[in-house]
């Protein structure tokens, strides 16, 4: 069982350091950035995702797609322990990030949702200036270094930077749902981690808005791991290295348990996947 | 389970069975023309012409309509193999009914010119392979039947072996020049039939693609002459 922890942040630094060697290889040569071995998660006496077991590849982006209910977003909340925060969610199983479990008592969960970014679905930026939205996280983690330097790279990183460089001390407010959303990226990339979760990332936008942000997880994957949980088939097909399915089970009281029914390459997933269910998914056949 | 999409597979359903009639008149044209030629029924070759029209709109037709289907409904998994079977066996089947118009206007061409027996006993040998072969490559479409569409190239063999041989016996007809003509317009039927006989090959493997996902090309017999 998961519990909040004071852990130094060495752990995790460590487990970063070590690289590869401690983690094992994709079909394709790719690095595997989490191992997700029989995760199981509750909340309180509710299964809600069950026997999930599947690799993450670095500098990939992988979509978790299904019906609602099936556990996608709340296996994304493992993966940057943000269930903790949830009283009585309880983790079963282990998810190695860099080889060590994100679990163990000696983790620092705090260093953990630094080191693993999260972007929701509706553009949530502090009520502050756009410069301060950027700067806040790192201040609280102590960061030290040119402030102006971090703000501009990771707006630029960000596809944000020439649309707000003359307005850095405006509200974040005035900007478009789509810049807004940008921003909150650019706020993920700001305390420097190495993967970016992102939960139905474009649900709350236009379609213009829509596609700069797929452009940019297409850009950003090359120094990020990214992670996404979208309703969205096509834009999992048109963002994605490879997909995870996910369905739900109805038990005889109505309870509703996720389980993964396939992963993949996003190529073979939508074109020709393996098993039935993910067919009848991808093609509108079920309910 | 719930159809949550019924209008688009309603309109895949009958995208599908527009080709399935563009199948079996295709299939029909194959067993007129060459009745045409060894008859020389001029308006068994009108009638040919007039049918590859009507196949021509029906290509268009389904052309048209899977450009809507894709650009609205975004097909994926099976949906989508079957959209990708469907837009090549509309071409495939499109060239098959040409192949039917060039035997046709050959017979329209040769008619009153003298003959060999043995070169119509050969055309007529490969026109009946081809009938099971292209029934074989849209019953295996129908029924969604990858194994039946393995038998293809074992089938398609002697037919390409009938139209590697068809050269000696034209030469055989070299004595007489008008007889010569009429046997050398005879190798562009034979080609057309052995192309016909590929292109059944053809739509075999967009069943097997529709069935498995995976993009193959059948092993075709070694050395069988198709490239002569």
């Amino acid at each position: 069982m998961s519990t909040r922890m004071d852990i130094p942040a060495t752990v995790v630094e460590e487990a970063v350091s070590q690289g590869p060697s401690t983690v094992s290889e994709g079909e394709v040569g790719a690095t595997a950035i989490f191992e997700i071995n029989r995760l199981n998660v509750y909340y309180r006496s509710f299964h809600a995702v069950a026997d999930t077991t599947l690799n993450i590849y670095q500098n990939e982006i992988t979509a978790l797609i299904g019906p609602s209910g099936c556990g996608k977003s709340t296996v994304l909340r493992c993966l940057n322990r943000m269930n903790d925060l949830i009283d009585g969610a309880r983790v079963e199983g282990e998810i190695l990030y860099h080889g060590i479990d994100l679990y163990k008592a000696a983790v620092d969960a705090v260093e953990v949702r630094r080191r693993i970014g999260m972007v929701f679905q509706k553009p949530n930026p502090f009520p502050k200036s756009i410069y301060e939205n950027i700067v806040f996280g790192p201040k609280v983690a102590g960061w030290k270094g040119k402030v102006d330097d971090l703000v501009e790279e990771s707006l630029t990183r960000a596809a944000l930077w020439d649309e707000v460089k003359d307005k850095l001390h405006n509200s974040a407010f005035d900007l478009s749902g789509g810049q807004q959303q940008r921003l909150c990226i650019a706020r993920a990339i700001a305390t420097s981690p190495d993967v970016v979760l992102m939960d139905e990332p474009c649900s709350a936008l236009d379609p213009v808005a829509t596609y700069r942000i797929e452009t940019l997880m297409r850009e950003l994957k090359e120094q990020y791991t990214i992670v996404v949980v979208t309703h969205n088939m096509q834009q999992a097909a048109r963002v994605s290295d490879r997909t995870a399915f996910f369905s739900v089970d109805v038990g005889k009281k109505g309870q509703r348990t996720g389980r993964l029914v396939e992963y993949d390459f996003t190529d073979r997933v939508f074109t020709a996947p393996s098993k039935r269910e993910t067919e009848d998914y991808i093609t509108g056949r079920f309910g | 389970m719930t159809d949550q999409r019924p209008d688009f597979h309603a309109a895949l359903k009958d995208l599908e069975e527009t080709t399935l009639t563009m199948a079996d008149r295709v299939e029909r044209m194959v067993g007129m023309a060459v009745r045409a030629l060894v008859t020389s029924d001029q308006k068994l070759v009108a009638e040919v012409i007039s049918s590859d029209d009507q196949v021509d709109e029906m290509y268009m037709d389904i052309r048209a309509r899977w450009m809507h289907i894709m650009a609205r409904q975004q097909p994926m998994g099976r949906d989508l193999r079957m959209m990708a079977a469907i837009l090549e066996m509309n071409n495939t089947l499109e060239r098959m009914g040409d192949q039917s118009v060039n035997i046709a206007r050959v017979a329209g061409v040769t008619a009153g010119l003298p003959r060999d027996e043995v070169i119509l006993a050969k055309l007529l040998e490969m026109r009946d392979l081809l009938k099971p072969m292209i029934r074989t490559a849209i019953d295996a479409f129908v029924r969604r039947d990858a194994d039946e569409c393995l038998l293809l190239p074992a089938m398609d063999a002697p037919v390409d072996v009938l139209n590697r041989s068809m050269w000696k016996h034209v030469v055989a007809c070299g004595h007489d020049p008008q007889l010569l003509e009429w046997a050398t317009r005879m190798i562009l039927v034979s080609r057309a039939l052995e192309r016909v006989g590929d292109q059944a090959v053809d739509i075999g493997e967009q069943v097997a693609f529709l069935m498995t996902g995976d993009h193959q090309e059948f092993l075709r017999i070694p050395d069988d002459g198709s490239h002569y």
